[in-house]
């Protein structure tokens, strides 16, 4: 996992921190960039980097939702229904988008392997609901209407 | 009042401690339990159960009494309104998700949820109407068990895996509410001293598969002990159930084994319940060995031994109490004697890197040096080779030396002191049917020489009698002295006439053993 450019990426992290175990979280991002999510084994590589444990760092991972300890779609897309954007209608842009990408339910992913959706917490955009997260790009306004172009483009790499 | 004591004050009691101990320990002292789940004493401060909140006057909030330092003057109250009321959260937040399963879970009786909200927790639930979280049991591997669901994730066995046995391999996965204790998929819980996190857990979530359903705590009669494993000593409680050991428990020794206990150890308890038992004194008829009564065998045999001189072998197990090892010395001290007992070693030592002098040790019996101070020499070939050419050969064994069938053939007045009857024995002159460690009181001596006492926990079967009793009567039949009536009479007797032992008694020994004489002089201590 950590070799050639990655290993740099993480020589370049390492730098910034007094301790190696400093540099978990941003080691676990450079594993979900490259491989989408967060195996078993690249848990052990990182352990192994970075000095400490598969178990800690099986413990970290899981406490963040943010890692993904299954594959998730090419494209991970994070609807805020939190209370303000709910009542402004944030559960129909959920059903849209589920339609729109083919998934089945929360958390799965469209038969295409394109789209996996999922329900967050409070994405501070409360002035702009119903805000959406694709993969890094922060998607503010979304109604039902806007959900089908959207998913589109993403779908055809035009995004 | 010197300057590294404080004094403070918990619930109005006045109490003095040395500087930098906890409030926690403080208020023990002062005779009071401050309710907690995450502090334990052999493991490092967490802070995080926050079941140990009391009230501590000027401070701006309710502090937790584990990680708070006693202070000179401090006033500390644990069951104030405040204190109480917070720990009753606590508890309540603790049984969202706690099952009640107490009536089939292996901790009931001995749970300390279930102590504190049995004295101080809410008398009925408030969260009825919700569904609990449910997670299956999971295998941790070796002896452990862990159920989840009971879990209050207090972290105790984290940290006994990472800064005591020093191999990390657990964590807390998940969070909130999700949260449980996880193993990374990769590893085994199967450290040598792993099973202490069974121990270290306050409720049931981390359980024994081998004591798994065996009994209720309410149902076992506990007893102290030493284990018998290795010559390391470690205290411990056998914990009994209708006159046969359930488990072994750990005892608190800051000295020897701290809180822990390994493995190992934990298994000692298989042979003491071995049911092959010798019931009865047998002695040598013309068909063979024969049962009959202790006066008559007693009679046989000390006919046996006055008839005889020269040389004599005597086989001891390393697992006989010094008391009866003191005894055959005495019983055979006008012999040419070649004594020495058989002392299993398994190489490598299994440390627990946490506590100092700690280990698995390589020499699998408990009293090694407790032989050897009472000149029981550890040529044990030598000895076994002498016995064709002996006038007279002594064994005391329970069942530790698994003698080869022809062992002591050849030897023309065997006496046997045993637990059961192999068939080396069968041409036996007189067999007594001895107790084993589990039934009577002795002592002990461990690898740095600390001579410890263990008591009797189970019923001999049958007319089984302690080792030290039936020398003792031996001993009287031929010489006309007092047979000893209780093992400390005989604990005496040694203490006054073995140099290594002057001064001690089963008093000054307690629960927690003392150290030998260095200088072991005179007496049957030096025979080399």
């Amino acid at each position: 996992m950590f070799e050639g450019a990655v290993r740099k990426q993480l020589d370049e992290v390492l730098k910034k921190y007094p301790t190696k175990q400093a540099a978990l979280l941003p080691a676990l991002w450079m594993v979900q960039q490259n491989k989408g999510w967060i195996p078993d084994e690249a848990m052990s590589e990182t352990a192994e980097v970075l000095d400490v444990t598969s178990a800690y760092v099986k413990g970290v991972v899981t406490f963040y939702t943010m890692y993904h300890q299954h594959p998730v779609g090419e494209n991970f897309v994070q609807v805020c229904t939190t209370s303000p954007c709910n009542l402004c209608g944030a559960e129909d842009v959920v059903s849209a988008l589920l339609e729109a990408t083919g998934c089945a339910a929360l958390g799965e992913t469209s038969p295409d392997g394109k789209f996996t959706v999922i329900e967050v917490e409070c994405l501070g955009a409360c002035g702009f609901a119903t805000p959406i997260l694709v993969n890094d790009d922060f998607i503010e306004d979304v109604t039902p209407k806007k959900v089908p172009e959207i998913v589109g483009k993403y779908r055809d790499g035009k995004a | 009042m010197a300057e590294d004591q404080v004094t403070l004050k918990i619930e109005g009691v006045d109490v003095t401690v040395p500087r930098g101990t906890t409030v926690l320990e403080a208020a023990k002292r002062a005779g009071i339990l401050i309710p907690h789940y995450c502090y334990h004493p052999g493991l490092p401060v967490s802070g995080v159960c926050r079941m140990c909140l009391v009230t501590v006057e000027g401070a701006p909030g309710l502090q937790i009494a584990c990680a708070t330092d006693a202070t000179d003057g401090q006033v500390v109250s644990v069951f104030d309104s405040a204190a109480s009321d917070a720990r009753q959260a606590v508890l309540e937040f603790l049984l969202i998700n706690h099952p009640l399963d107490c009536p089939i879970c292996d901790q009931a009786g001995e749970c300390e949820l279930q102590d504190y909200v049995f004295q101080e927790g809410r008398a009925r639930t408030r969260y009825s109407d919700y569904p609990k979280r449910f997670s299956p049991v999971e295998d941790f591997g070796g002896d452990v068990l862990y159920v989840p669901n009971r879990c209050i994730l207090c972290t105790r066995c984290i940290r006994f895996m990472d800064h005591v046995a020093e191999e990390s391999v657990l964590n807390v996965s998940e969070r909130g509410d999700r949260a449980f204790i996880g193993i990374h998929p990769d590893a085994v819980l199967d450290h040598p001293w792993a099973g202490n996190v069974i121990d270290l857990c306050p409720v049931g979530s981390l359980i024994s598969k081998d004591f798994l359903h065996k009994a209720y705590a309410w149902q076992l009669d506990r007893t102290p002990g030493i284990c018998t494993g290795c010559s390391q000593g470690c205290n411990i409680t056998i914990e009994t159930r209708d006159n046969s050991i359930a488990r072994l428990r750990p005892r608190t020794n800051e000295d020897v084994n701290r809180y822990f206990m390994c493995d190992h150890g934990r298994f000692e308890y298989r042979w003491m319940n071995s049911g092959d038992r010798i019931e009865a004194p047998l002695v040598a008829g013309a068909n063979g060995l024969v049962a009959t009564d202790w006066s008559q065998a007693i009679a046989r045999c000390a006919e046996i031994v006055k008839g005889v001189s020269g040389k004599a072998v005597a086989l001891v197990s390393p697992r006989a109490s010094c008391e009866s090892l003191y005894l055959v010395h005495q019983l055979l001290k006008d012999f040419e004697l070649l004594s020495a007992c058989p002392v299993e070693v398994v190489e490598g030592e299994q440390p627990l890197p946490g506590v100092p002098n700690l280990a698995l040790r390589s020499e699998r019996a408990p009293n090694v040096e407790g032989a050897a101070r009472l000149g029981h020499g550890a040529e044990y070939d030598k000895a076994l080779e002498a016995v064709k050419d002996a006038a007279l050969v002594f064994v005391l064994d329970d069942g530790y030396s698994q003698f080869g069938d022809d062992a002591l053939s050849g030897s023309e007045n065997l006496i046997y002191l045993g637990t059961s009857l192999p068939d080396a024995a069968r041409n036996s002159s007189v067999v007594f049917p001895m107790s084993n460690a589990a039934e009577e009181d002795g002592t002990y001596v461990n690898r740095d020489g600390r001579v410890q006492r263990y008591m009797q926990a189970k019923t001999a079967p049958g007319m089984a009698r302690p080792a030290w009793w039936i020398t003792g009567a031996l001993l009287s039949e031929i010489r006309g002295t007092d047979a000893p009536a209780t093992a400390g009479e005989v604990f005496d007797r040694m203490a006054a006439s073995e140099s290594a032992f002057a001064g001690l008694s089963y008093e000054t020994l307690g629960t927690q053993g003392a150290f030998a004489n260095k200088a072991s002089g005179a007496g049957v201590g030096c025979d080399s």
